[in-house]
């Protein structure tokens, strides 16, 4: 009896220390308001005009990351890929999909206070809506007219670039989002050598008028231009919060039991054809190379499994066909092409050249292992000097290259909208009426069939975005289109998260991104 | 050239010649000191990079079995061994490595030969390495030099491989060290040396592939021949030499020693090429020159002075001596030479001094001699003038004696024949007394501007009438004057004087007839007159006293005509001189100078004419 009472007496005390030692970690899961929020990116200069921004550039990826902190969209979507009101909250179309009719959010105000008007509206949106869409105010709320159907016209709205601001007279932008943009400093030089640049700062702060509601955070942090190895460091040792990584090292920030979050494939590769060199636009040497680039290893070997071999213009969960696209390797095949080809194109004294636009290392290896691909082929390819553009995706061909390797950053939730942007990217003749509708996708597939029969751009790998999370920064979710959803993460001060290596499971295309 | 030039020259080109050869020796041996210590440097080198090479190899060597042997290394080896291993997570390993053991090229190849991790090019990951499984014992072999292919182009390496065996599966390490411009900086190269590399990996010349500490070359163009001469060669150890020069400037030519390089098989991948300026060399030939061409300058100046002194010193008695020979010419027999010293030219300064002594004192004698003999002869002059008329006279004198005897008549006309015979004897004694004094009281010259030809003529014409006498055999005349002739400064009573007696001897000389030519010429200073007859010509014996006084050859006379004569020209500082051959006539020239110095000329005077000068000159003396 009184070993059951000892033992009652241990089980109870036992049940008493659990209860005790869970409550700070019952705690850690409500949301807590406060903190700021370090964030570091790899880019260098941000712009938070998207009026700037260019189509497929994965550094206006980048931008929408910060522009969705002080700016909304007229609609959003769930992460059910369903249409979520936004600044409108309501929205109607007839049915050819040509006329849509948006009503807006009442008492919505900018940070200066000043109400949203559907005026603003009209004066955001009309720069940067494709041609042959007339946007209008209407008595409650704007209206979009098309030329032509516009069935994807919301998922076109809920990404890209289709913010809503204010531009002020002094050319500062407003918006109506959760943060304002506190500060910005541009990178100075170094003290200690002026010839380094210390990092830009760009600092926000919570939108006590938020119409959603403040943010639970009160200051975001950015820093801009640190070298990703630094960035690791400093997430490891709690100098950042947020990192975003590159793919070439994510494998070693999971060896440093970093929290790594990774996207679904967001950013194309591709090797782009130039008519600017002679021999370039023969189609021949353009199926000869295709033959000869080995993606699997470039996907598995050179990025350690980090990316995926790209047998399409677009990813399949953008599309949901990419399967039917095949990656066929055949050296042989690709030599006997290369044979038919006169002697001098594409040869050692007359290399095609091959410019890289990027940043850091990842890209040049990839150009490398391109040049070593052609040449199994007899090919003789040149890489000449990468550049740092500001818009990698959108760069004009060199007249004096050939061929360009590029990154194409997927920033609408529409394939069709895709397929139109890379085929105007490509100069392609792509009519918007031979893709009426987002629900036919065999005519998208045809249209990306053409357009990759062409070999004018030749898809090599599909890229992640890779962020690295301190293990303090709680809900952190994505947006269908990859944008982080600051607003509703919260930091924990408190006890550290019951694991620090958990590694957010990859987003899912959501039902309700593939429209 | 003078005796002092020749012996300022002499020591002039011994100076320079002294110089010139120190100069010609200090440079000659330099340029040897410096080719041989040039050589011994490029020896030094030479030896200094292939130990370098060496060296390099084995530390290569050392850091792969470093790397073979390190941790990460094995656990990729046992990694490796376990089947369907994914062989990318070892894609930066390579980089890791070469990070940690300071390579420049790191590489991981599995047994089956497939690239897993390249540090200098990753993107050949996946491709095959076949020539590393070729060999499957690596261990033990030293490292050599091999063609690595990098993604900006290909480069030269200093390579080793190591193996790794799990079970039966090799794990192959290759490591290196690239030969380039970081390499090249790392030699320790003597001052004024350089190195180069040219790293032989296309089948022709690449200028592009020949690079300094500091990169490419420039003008490698230059190496080309080099180059392809030590492609050509079979025997790829042989070291070739050329010197090249990179401008004008010989300061700019660089002699390069060409070593080749061979790779595992013996193939040439490369050539280390060790340049040896010659600018020092250069430079120091140049400060040797500008410092001999100084000392010579100086030395020259130096020696100009010694030589100018020396050359006075010893010339100046010998020039003493000169003019005092010039001086005993010219009659002034007394000259004394002051020279110091007991040399030979003080001896010869002696005998000098004590020839004139005792020439003066022959000449001494000789006047005294000349005076008596002169005397003498004057008194036979006088004696046989003044007997020819005496003895009439005491002929006479008797004949009057004897015509006291004679009736009136009779004495009367002996008388007066007597007396007429004694005034034409006493007249007769009067005239050759006046020729004496005439001869005695020659009047000084009065200059005036005088045409000679004038004169000349003038004094001929006197003498026409004898020339065509007849009865007598004629004479003829020839007149070759200058007419361009200048006045000259002269008396012209004494010339015309002179002339006369000339005239007048020529005219003695040709009792059977004959020519006299008269000749005038122009000279520089002077004017010449040549009066020549046709006579029988004088002796040479006869020519030496010709103008000595109260000398004649002829049976008539007083021997004063050409003492006279002389003694005009004299008076004029001319000079009188006779050339004749016997039986063909003789030939007296007269040089007299244009200008007479510090004389006073009068204007111009009329030029004697004959009657005039029958008037007033003295008539021509025989």
């Amino acid at each position: 009896m009184r070993f059951t009472k000892s033992l009652l007496l241990a089980a109870i005390s036992a049940s008493v220390f659990a209860l005790l030692a869970s409550l700070p970690m019952l705690a850690t899961k409500h949301p807590k308001y406060g903190g700021t929020l370090r964030l570091e990116l790899q880019i260098a200069k941000v712009s938070l005009d998207p009026r700037e921004w260019k189509t497929g550039s994965v550094a206006a990826a980048e931008n929408a990351r910060l522009a969705a902190l002080i700016y909304d969209r007229l609609v959003t979507l769930d992460d059910y890929g369903r249409f979520q009101p936004a600044l409108a909250t309501e929205w109607f179309h007839d049915a050819s999909s040509k006329n849509w009719q948006f009503k807006l959010r009442p008492n919505v105000k900018f940070s200066d206070g000043s109400a949203l008007s559907a005026k603003d509206i009209v004066t955001a949106l009309q720069p940067v809506l494709p041609p042959g869409l007339q946007i209008s105010t209407t008595e409650n709320g704007i209206t979009i007219r098309g030329t032509h159907p516009v069935p994807d016209l919301l998922e076109q709205l809920a990404s890209g670039r289709y913010f809503i601001f204010r531009v002020q007279s002094d050319g500062n932008l407003l918006g109506t989002g959760p943060f304002l943009l506190a500060e910005s400093s541009p990178p100075t030089p170094a003290e200690a050598n002026p010839s380094v640049l210390k990092p830009a700062h760009i600092k926000f702060r919570a939108n006590e008028e938020a119409w959603a509601g403040r943010p639970f955070l009160d200051s975001i942090e950015v820093t801009l231009g640190d070298p990703a190895l630094r960035q690791i460091l400093n997430l490891q040792v709690g100098r950042a919060d947020i990192i975003d990584i590159p793919p070439d090292l994510v494998r070693k920030a999971r060896q440093d039991n970093l929290r790594v979050w990774s996207s679904p494939p967001a950013t194309l590769l591709a090797l782009r054809f130039d008519d600017a060199q002679s021999g370039a636009s023969d189609p021949r040497l353009r199926e000869a190379l295709d033959l000869a680039l080995d993606r699997d290893t470039m996907a598995n070997v050179l990025l350690q499994r980090q990316a995926l071999p790209a047998p399409a213009l677009l990813p399949h969960w953008l599309s949901g066909y990419a399967f039917l696209f095949g990656t066929p390797m055949n050296l042989d095949r690709a030599k006997q092409i290369r044979a038919t080809l006169p002697a001098n194109v594409a040869a050692g004294s007359d290399p095609l050249r091959l410019r890289v636009d990027a940043v850091g290392d990842l890209m040049k290896l990839l150009g490398e292992r391109v040049a070593v691909n052609a040449r199994q082929a007899n090919i003789a390819i040149q890489l000449v000097g990468h550049t740092v553009p500001s818009s990698m995706g959108a760069v004009p061909p060199s007249p004096s290259t050939g061929l360009h390797l590029i990154a194409w950053h997927y920033d609408s939730l529409s394939p069709r909208t895709e397929l139109l942007n890379l085929a105007h990217y490509l100069h392609s003749e792509v009519s918007a009426d031979a893709l009426p509708d987002t629900g036919d996708p065999e005519k998208l597939y045809s249209e990306e069939r053409r357009l990759l029969g062409e070999r004018q751009l030749l898809p090599l790998l599909l890229l992640p975005d890779y962020v690295g999370i301190a293990p303090s920064v709680r809900n952190w979710t994505v947006s269908p289109s990859g944008e982080w959803r600051l607003a509703d993460v919260w930091l924990d001060s408190g006890e550290p998260a019951a694991s620090n290596t958990e590694t957010i499971p990859s987003r899912n295309p959501a039902p309700g991104v593939h429209p | 050239m003078s005796f002092r030039n020749k012996i300022f020259l002499i020591f002039v080109i011994t100076v320079l010649a002294s110089v010139s050869l120190v100069a010609y020796g200090v440079t000659h041996y330099t340029q040897l000191a410096f080719e041989q210590q040039d050589a011994q440097r490029t020896e030094t080198l030479v030896a200094q990079f292939r130990k370098e090479i060496g060296q390099r190899g084995d530390m290569v060597v050392q850091q792969v079995e470093n790397i073979t042997n390190s941790e990460p290394t094995i656990h990729m080896a046992i990694d490796l061994a376990r089947p369907n291993t994914d062989t990318s997570i070892f894609l930066h390993d390579a980089n890791g490595a070469a990070q940690t053991y300071n390579l420049d090229l790191v590489e991981f190849v599995n047994s089956d030969g497939v690239l897993i991790s390249s540090a200098q090019y990753q993107a050949r990951v996946g491709y095959k390495n076949d020539w590393v499984t070729a060999s499957k014992n690596w261990d033990g072999t030293r490292a050599f030099l091999k063609r690595e292919e990098l993604p900006d182009g290909v480069a030269l390496s200093l390579t080793a491989v190591r193996t790794y065996s799990v079970g039966d599966k090799t794990l192959y390490i290759i490591g290196g060290r690239r030969l380039d411009e970081n390499f090249l900086a790392s030699l320790v190269v003597p001052n004024g040396m350089r190195a180069l590399l040219y790293r032989n990996l296309e089948s022709s010349f690449v200028p592009s592939s020949l690079t300094d500490a500091s990169g490419p070359v420039a003008q490698a163009d230059q190496f080309q021949p080099l180059i392809e001469q030590m492609q050509k060669q079979s025997q790829q150890q042989n070291v070739l030499v050329k010197t090249i020069q990179w401008n004008n400037d010989p300061a700019s030519a660089e002699t390069f020693h060409a070593i080749p390089l061979p790779g595992r098989n013996g193939e040439l991948l490369g050539v280390l090429l060790l340049g040896s300026s010659g600018k020092e060399l250069v430079l120091l030939k140049r400060q040797i020159f500008k410092i001999a061409a100084l000392v010579a300058l100086v030395a020259i100046a130096i020696g100009l002075l010694l030589a100018w002194w020396i050359s006075k010193r010893i010339t100046r008695p010998v020039e003493e001596l000169a003019n005092g020979a010039r001086d005993v010419a010219s009659g002034r027999w007394e000259t004394h030479i002051d020279v110091q010293g007991n040399d030979e030219i003080g001896q010869l300064a002696g005998a000098f001094n004590h020839m004139t002594n005792t020439l003066a004192a022959q000449k001494e004698k000789l006047v005294q001699t000349e005076r008596v003999a002169a005397w003498r002869e004057l008194a036979r002059r006088l004696a046989h003038e003044l007997r020819n008329p005496l003895f009439p006279m005491q002929i006479t004198l008797e004949n009057l004696q004897r015509a006291r005897q004679l009736g009136p008549a009779q004495f009367q006309e002996v008388f007066a024949e007597g007396t007429a015979t004694l005034k034409a004897e006493l007249a007769n004694l009067n005239s050759i007394v006046g020729r004496f004094s005439d001869f005695s009281k020659m009047p000084a010259p009065q200059f005036a501007r005088v045409n000679v030809n004038e004169t000349l003529r003038n004094a001929v014409r006197l003498f026409e009438p004898q020339f065509t006498a007849v009865g007598k055999p004629a004479i003829t005349t020839e007149f070759f004057l200058t007419e361009s002739l200048p006045e000259i400064d002269a008396d012209p009573d004494l010339l015309y004087r002179a002339f006369q007696n000339l005239v007048l001897n020529a005219l003695d000389a040709m009792p059977a007839g004959g020519s006299l030519t008269l000749r005038t010429t122009d000279g520089v200073d002077t004017v010449r007159i040549e009066v020549s007859d046709t006579g029988k010509g004088l002796t040479p014996e006869e020519c030496s006293r010709l103008f000595t006084p109260y000398y004649t050859t002829k049976h008539q006379g007083t021997g004063l005509g050409l003492a006279i004569v002389q003694s005009v020209i004299s008076d004029h500082h001319g000079t009188i001189s006779v050339s004749s051959e016997e039986g063909r006539g003789a030939t007296f020239r007269i040089d007299l100078p244009k200008r007479q110095q510090n004389a006073a000329v009068k204007p111009k005077p009329a030029a004697p004419t004959t009657i005039e000068s029958e008037r007033t000159a003295p008539a021509a003396t025989d």
